[in-house]
């Protein structure tokens, strides 16, 4: 019996080859795409699921109201330590961005992204380096790790496990430390650095007046989160009024206990994007997979008519319905499991590209594990969902009526298919909308005036802190000699998305929290930003370098200033001078709004500045960083060796890189949406037009024109068309919407590409149906009638 | 051995009611060859396939060697057709994509005949038919005649007891369909019941009894070739 039902299986898929491809390639295609994005939503979701204790790992974070941090004072480590007994461990780190040179005789690496932690952080976050973890002596050692690029580079012959000693800073330092050996960071966790330092106690001079620390706790399993938060919360404010600190802003912050597992894609601190990112793509792939499913089942019940004798020849054979459903559910299955070996040959086969542009290293093999059970699953609902409806019609089929000759499958089931195409129309068309309300907002990231000018501008990496402008002075002297060299400042970060600190900041006894940024003279010229109102700092003015303050548009309008110039606003002990107001400028990109900000010349409270920005003629580009190279050392002696720069527009742009990883994927997504369902509607119209043949011909016969016919032909598919444009504007709309508001620059949505998606699905429609139709209408009428 | 009592087939459209059978009553003996005639419409092809258990009639009796048969339900139908019925259809009705052979066998699959079994059983028809050299050939490879015998071969490998054809010559030219009712009474000879819905007296010639459908009633029956056996 199997073998007789596989043979009509079999040949059937091979008259019918053209729509068997379709239906079996549609299917494979959806189903690699739905697979690589499960490995990757999997692994997105799954960092540091690897850790034993993962699901008993917090981060100890702080609201302060205006907004999250994840940093907490150094002694709330201690403190939680004594008092919570329900915590296995306490870890406390803090990275060190400080870029440093380390060197040793075979060579020299730049160490940036450096962690410093505690030995409980390392057994927290299951840290294994070289010659296994190892407490530290005393309250001084530090062992320092570091990563296997930086010490095949420093000590490429290096064969025991015995430290080795490296130059610190420049040569001219002279300091030196041991490094133990090498660490490997586990690429799927939330920790990543170049190099680790671990000590077993740190910031013990830093009191709570020092939120530079990360805290984090390893709970026994059991412990009660909300109450172990409110106890921690307790224990913080009780800290803070011990050392009599901010006393004002106690009341509106709170303590909270961040999840390990929220930390990568949601965390507290910070904001969900990317969760959108990875959820909304996983939507996408299911809908991608619907979409192959309607293309499956609309294609097999359009096939009816060309089984329906053979199931009423078996029903009177002796076959009954039970039977002939699972005939055609094993049939559909086994084209599934066909679709099903294809997508994983088509997922390996686009392993690579995919893994390129995630920046993640999926594979097949790996997420095997996951697969194993998802896959058969997968393949049991794609079968129910795209098989059991149309094995229920066929087998349906009353003997009596099908072996008459001239039976219409199409009549009984026609509406639902049609519902099924104007779904998978739909579908079709939001996707196209989306592509180009996607594209508009993209494009608008790269043209819309971001209020000041990142070309031609070198960030120059530099050791040397330059807090004081008298020192810089000296700097700025010597590069400004240099020809094509146009201005030359220094700031604690660069508009790109770094982030600076902030702090309350009081004007007319009104206080906000604003962001702090630490400048020296040249600052808005060389970045180009607007001036409002007053002046930017000059050397004319003797006080700007101890209490002169410039606030941006955003600031003044937080005090509701419409005059600030010459108004006092008081943070850090010094009662600044406002001087100036300037435009905002989106230094956080497109996503965040402006924040409020204060810059100013003079800041205790502040952080180093590092970051060197030159302005440069564009004409002479090449030619200053070739002398800026060479007379390096000459200008900044204190600094390492080496001349290393990056360009402010590439930083800047690395801000936008997020958003055109989603545009490309979700262009990918779209294109396959919509490949998928034109396939669909090829096929339908392929069977639609093979199944009306002897109409057309007999319509031919009596005058039709070739027109007429084609335009017979169309009419029904446009029809569902327009329906589908209806439905799905809408949707477009809240999706649109939705999306946008996640930016807080954004394009205005129009009409413009709801009516470009209806005329491209028009198009698409009538292109793919005139092609099947064109056929038909050729044929000669005499040469169909006569086969009928 | 079939035995017909008031029998009623109402079509219902959205349109009209069609009553395609209006209070038949019939007997088949065993045995016997029996011709259904009648005007196109008068609901001849509808009797049949009640007959064959593939349409339901709204009312009535139908009673098989004892067994009424309007009371099983689908599954024992299905049982029932396989075990005791063979089909000849005018449109011959082959699966396109099954070869001759294959075609035949599906009947002894159906019936779970053992695959051994099932070779001799259809190898010995094909014979019979004098189809040998056609038995790898899909039915589109055939002619009008070849298929009907393919058809006819495979209502008679199960050797049912009733085999039901309607208009098995209908398609085919005097010649061929004179081989295919040849066929037939060979096969009533060796003792199996045939119902034959037919146009054409010549054809009904072949049989014992005439039956005459008219509105979906039985109008007159005829006896043929001084067959003596008192029937009702
Ligand atoms: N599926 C159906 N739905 C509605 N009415 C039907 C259906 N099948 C048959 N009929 C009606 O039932 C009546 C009997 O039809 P039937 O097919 O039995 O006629 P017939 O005697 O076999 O005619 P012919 O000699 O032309 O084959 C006809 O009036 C026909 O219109
Ligand atoms: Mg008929």
């Amino acid at each position: 019996m199997f073998k007789l039902n596989l043979k009509i299986a079999l040949r059937n898929l091979k008259r019918n080859f053209v729509i068997s491809m379709i239906n079996i390639g549609g299917l494979s295609i959806a189903l690699a795409a739905f697979i690589l994005i499960v490995l990757y939503v999997n692994y997105e979701t799954s960092y540091d699921k690897h850790n034993p204790n993962y699901e008993n790992i917090y981060i100890v974070g702080r609201d302060l109201k205006d907004f999250k941090t994840n940093f907490t004072p150094p002694p709330l480590a201690e403190i939680i330590e004594q008092n919570c007994p329900e915590v296995a461990l306490v870890g406390k780190m803090t990275p060190s961005n400080l870029e440093f040179p380390l060197i040793s005789d075979a060579g020299r690496i730049y160490i940036k992204n450096t962690m410093v932690m505690n030995f409980n952080a390392a057994k927290i976050f299951d840290l294994h380096p070289q010659g296994g973890l190892k407490q530290p002596q005393g309250e001084i050692e530090r062992l320092y790790y570091l990563n296997e690029a930086s010490m095949r580079t420093l000590f490429p012959n290096k064969k025991d496990s015995m430290p080795e000693l490296v130059l610190m800073g420049g040569k001219t330092l002279g300091l030196t430390a041991p490094i133990q050996g090498k660490i490997v960071p586990n690429p799927h966790s939330n920790l990543q650095f170049d190099g680790v330092a671990i000590g077993n106690n740190l910031g013990v001079a830093e009191g709570f007046g020092f939120p530079n620390y990360y805290t984090y706790i390893q709970v026994k399993p059991g412990t009660d989160i909300k109450a172990l938060e409110a106890k921690i919360d307790r224990l913080m404010k009780a800290g803070m009024i011990k050392e009599k600190i901010d006393m004002g802003s106690l009341k509106n912050e709170r303590v909270f206990l961040d999840p390990l597992a929220n930390l990568h894609l949601k965390p507290q601190a910070g904001n969900d994007t990317n969760y959108k990112v990875v959820m909304a793509l996983f939507i996408l792939s299911m809908l991608i997979v619907v979409i192959a499913c309607i293309n499956f089942t609309n294609l097999t019940i359009a096939q009816a008519n060309k089984r329906a004798k053979e199931v009423g020849i078996k029903k009177v054979l002796g076959s009954y319905r039970q039977l002939l459903t699972m005939q055609f559910i094993t049939e559909i299955l086994i084209q599934c499991v066909l679709s099903m070996l294809l997508a994983l040959m088509l997922a390996e086969l686009f392993m690579p590209t995919f893994n390129n542009l995630f920046e993640v290293p999926l594979s097949l093999a790996a997420g095997a594990e996951e697969l194993y059970w998802m896959l058969p699953l997968i393949l049991l609902i794609v079968t129910f969902i795209a098989g059991v409806y149309p094995a229920l019609i066929l087998s349906g089929f009353k003997p009596a009526l099908v072996l008459k000759g001239n039976f219409e499958a199409g009549l009984q089931t026609s509406w639902i298919r049609k519902g099924l195409l104007v779904v998978q129309f739909s579908i079709a068309v939001i996707f196209i909308a989306g592509i180009l309300i996607v594209n508009r907002q993209v494009e608008y990231l790269h043209t819309e005036d971001t209020g000041f000018e990142a070309n031609q501008v070198l960030v120059i990496k530099n050791q040397m802190m330059y807090n004081k402008p008298e020192v810089f002075a000296t700097f700025r002297d010597k590069v400004m000699k240099i020809n094509g060299v146009k201005s030359a400042t220094v700031a604690n970060v660069v508009p790109g998305g770094e982030q600076t600190g902030s702090n309350g900041y009081t004007v007319e006894g009104r206080e906000a929290l604003l962001d702090f940024i630490d400048v020296d003279y040249d600052y808005f010229e060389t970045l180009g930003i607007k001036l409002k109102s007053g002046r930017t700092f000059s050397k004319e003015f003797k006080s700007d370098t101890l209490n002169a303050a410039i606030i941006n548009e955003t600031a003044a309008a937080k005090y509701g200033l419409l005059d600030p110039v010459g108004k006092t606003i008081r943070g850090c002990n010094i009662d600044y001078k406002i001087i100036g107001v300037i435009k905002d400028f989106k230094s956080q990109g497109f996503e965040a709004a402006v924040q409020p900000t204060i810059y100013a010349m003079k800041n205790p409270c502040g952080n180093p500045r590092l970051s060197i920005m030159l302005k440069v003629d564009a004409a002479q580009m090449s030619a200053v960083l070739a002398a800026l190279k060479a007379q390096w050392s000459g200008i900044n002696r204190l600094d390492g060796e080496d001349f290393r720069y990056d360009f402010l527009d590439d930083l800047y742009g690395r801000l936008f890189k997020k958003q055109e990883q989603l545009k490309a994927v979700f262009f990918t997504a779209s294109m396959l949406t919509v490949f998928i369902a034109v396939l669909g509607l090829f096929a339908f119209a392929k069977i639609m037009t093979s199944n009306r043949r002897k109409e057309i011909a007999v319509r031919k016969v009596l005058g039709a024109s070739d027109f007429q016919v084609l335009k017979l032909l169309n009419s029904s598919f446009l029809w569902m068309l327009l329906i589908a444009n209806v439905l799905a504007w809408p949707l477009v709309y809240l999706l649109a919407r939705t999306w946008l508001d996640t930016f807080a620059y954004r394009v205005e949505l129009s009409v413009v590409p709801f009516a470009l998606a209806g005329v491209i699905s028009l198009l698409l429609a009538v292109i793919t149906v005139s092609l099947q139709a064109t056929k038909a209408v050729q044929a000669n009428p005499a040469a169909v009638l006569k086969h009928e | 051995m079939i035995r017909i009592e008031n029998l009623e087939k109402v079509y219902k459209t959205e349109e009209i009611e069609t009553t395609a059978l209006n209070g038949i009553n019939l007997q088949v003996k065993e045995g016997e060859f029996v011709s259904i005639m009648g005007p196109s419409g008068c609901g001849k092809s509808t009797l049949l396939n009640v007959m064959g258990l593939l349409d339901k009639p709204e009312s009535g009796s139908y009673k098989f060697m004892d067994t009424e048969l309007l009371k099983l339900n689908d599954r024992e139908r299905s049982n029932f057709r396989k075990a005791n019925m063979g089909f000849v259809f005018q449109n011959f009705n082959l699966i396109d994509e099954l070869t001759v052979f294959e075609n035949i066998e599906l009947p002894l699959i159906y019936n779970k005949v053992p695959a051994a079994t099932r070779k001799a059983m259809v190898n010995e028809i094909i014979q019979r038919m004098n189809i040998v050299n056609r038995s790898g050939h899909f039915p589109q490879q055939l002619s009008g005649g070849q298929q009907q015998r393919v058809a006819v071969a495979r209502a008679l490998v199960t050797k049912p007891k009733l085999v039901l054809a309607d208009e098995p010559t209908g398609n085919l030219d005097s010649s061929h369909g004179n081989e295919v009712m040849e066929l037939l009474c060979e096969l009533n000879e060796q003792g199996t019941t045939i119902v034959m819905v037919t146009h054409s007296s010549h054809d009904a010639g072949f049989s014992n009894r005439i039956i005459n459908l008219k509105d979906g009633h039985v109008i007159s029956e005829k006896i043929n070739k001084g067959i003596t056996e008192e029937l009702i």
